[in-house]
């Protein structure tokens, strides 16, 4: 099947998944452009981890369409890193997973995020805020197309949150298409377009009104 | 980088990193270390060198031998089959997800099993020989290369069933319950000290029955080896890792394609 003509980066069209009875996305469609910045936010439990294992490839919708072009790279919410290994070790590996030649991006990554200190650290005894950085490195380290983030900031301190989101807007800027997932809407000052799920579907939400109305819009999304 | 080097550099990275997760598995190391000595050495202290009647199928007589150095032998199987089968099921157990990340991003799922049966493999084979020197250490086999090989088609017997529990077990608990019970009943049914009808039919089935008959004939005979014997700890692992791996294809499988190639409609 030929994808029609058109700028996108990831379309995805009409996804359903459900667990048994439980119907978690009913329905998700949206695009996103190569440069944009967009925020996935809902509540607890409304698909959005569900959501980005579809999109990854991690699991198999039941019905509807991913589309993607180029390369992916995918941060999952919660740590998948190899304890008995150092964080060098862990880019080293993935290096030969990714078909690198070199780990320079990682090594830019290292320095942006501020852990290169930790390079020949065993990861289990990392704080949850630098395996996290790991965590997001391995994620970007081949310089991806797509890239999927499932609230990648999580233990950050708040400097290392304003570096998070300084790499992803110079990400954005050079055509990389960053999708992020949070269960907050803090930062949709931040983000190009934010998609809400809310029961199984993504429906857009107005940034201009977030912007003016930051702590109701966050509100809402923590109800 | 062209194909075959970039191959080789990707499997000798995976096979150098599962090596060394083993090496730093702490508690098997110490387990390795002190289990495997302190178990033969009470079996040495406190188990009678009575007479033992053995039945060695390979040559189909029955061998009259000292009751501690059996037990011994016995002994030898139990603890190198508990630790390979505990290690091997932890890092299954463990590094699911870490695996499925590195199979999405690339890695060559085939060359990540290969890789970790090589360091299973090496692990095993070191772990053999430090039991058979704690065995020499206390009396003399006959055949201590033959026990060795015995021993380590044991550990590979045994690291076969620990990679088939962490692919489908939910709890380390359960799987180092199942491991330590599996091991125990097949040394002690196998082991006339213990079982008086361990000359039964139907023994065969047993996983550690092939390591045993390899390990008690290179103990106490200088002659008797069966090849199918032999090939029996490797045909169980053979099988469990068989079992272990579709799991893993299934659980690691890519439902997008690999780069961004678009999937139809379910």
């Amino acid at each position: 099947m030929t994808p029609p003509p058109g700028p996108y980066a990831l379309r995805v069209r009409d996804v359903h998944k459900a667990y048994r009875s439980h119907k978690v996305l009913r329905g998700v469609s949206f695009t996103v452009e190569p440069g944009a910045l967009v925020g996935i936010v809902g509540e607890n439990g409304s698909g959005k981890s569900t959501l980005l294992r579809v999109l990854s490839g991690q699991i198999a919708a039941d019905a509807g369409e991913v589309e993607r072009r180029g390369t992916l790279g995918h941060c999952p919410q919660a740590t998948v890193l190899n304890d008995a290994l150092t964080v060098d070790q862990h880019l080293r590996w993935f290096r030969t997973a990714y078909r690198l030649d070199d780990t320079d991006r990682a090594d830019e990554l290292l320095d942006e995020l501020h852990f290169a200190e930790y390079r020949n650290t065993r990861v289990e005894v990392l704080s949850g805020g630098t395996r996290q950085k790991l965590n997001l490195t391995l994620a970007l380290m081949h310089d991806p197309d797509v890239l999927l983030l499932d609230e990648p900031y999580q233990g950050f301190d708040w400097e290392t949150y304003l570096q998070f989101w300084d790499v992803a807007a110079r990400l954005r800027d050079r055509g990389r298409c960053v999708l992020v997932v949070s269960h907050l809407a803090w930062d949709a000052g931040r983000l190009d377009v934010v998609h809400r799920l809310r029961e199984g579907v993504a429906t857009p939400w107005d940034a201009e009104a977030l912007d003016a109305r930051p702590t109701a819009a966050a509100q809402r999304a923590m109800r | 980088m062209t194909r075959a080097p970039r191959l080789w550099e990707t499997f000798r990275t995976g096979a150098g990193f599962a090596l060394l997760e083993h090496a730093r598995n702490r508690l098997a190391l110490v387990l390795v270390v002190g289990y495997i000595p302190l178990w033969l050495t009470l079996e040495h202290w406190f188990v009678t060198p009575a007479p033992s009647r053995f039945l060695l199928r390979a040559t189909g007589r029955t061998v009259t031998v000292n009751g501690n150095h059996l037990t011994m032998v016995s002994g030898a199987i139990n603890t190198v089959t508990l630790i390979v089968g505990f290690m091997m099921f932890m890092t299954t157990f463990k590094a699911l997800a870490f695996d499925r990340r590195l199979a999405l991003a690339g890695y060559p799922r085939t060359c990540l099993l290969v890789s970790k049966v090589v360091a299973m493999t090496v692990a095993s084979a070191l772990i053999a020989a430090y039991a058979t020197a704690v065995v020499c250490w206390y009396w003399d086999p006959v055949r201590p290369g033959l026990l060795a090989v015995g021993l380590f088609t044991a550990a590979v017997s045994y690291g076969g069933i620990g990679i088939l529990l962490g692919a489908f077990l939910s709890s380390d608990l359960a799987g180092l319950f199942v491991i330590i019970m599996a091991s125990l009943l097949d040394t002690m049914l196998q082991n006339p000290m213990s079982n008086t009808e361990a000359d039964k039919d139907g023994l065969q089935l047993l996983p550690g029955y092939g390591p045993t008959q390899i390990s008690v004939a290179a103990g106490f005979t200088d002659s008797a080896t069966s090849y199918v014997h032999l090939l029996l700890g490797p045909a169980w692992f053979l099988a469990m890792w068989t079992l272990g791996m579709a799991a893993f294809f299934v659980r690691t499988r890519n439902h997008l394609g690999a780069r961004g190639a678009p999937r139809p409609a379910v």
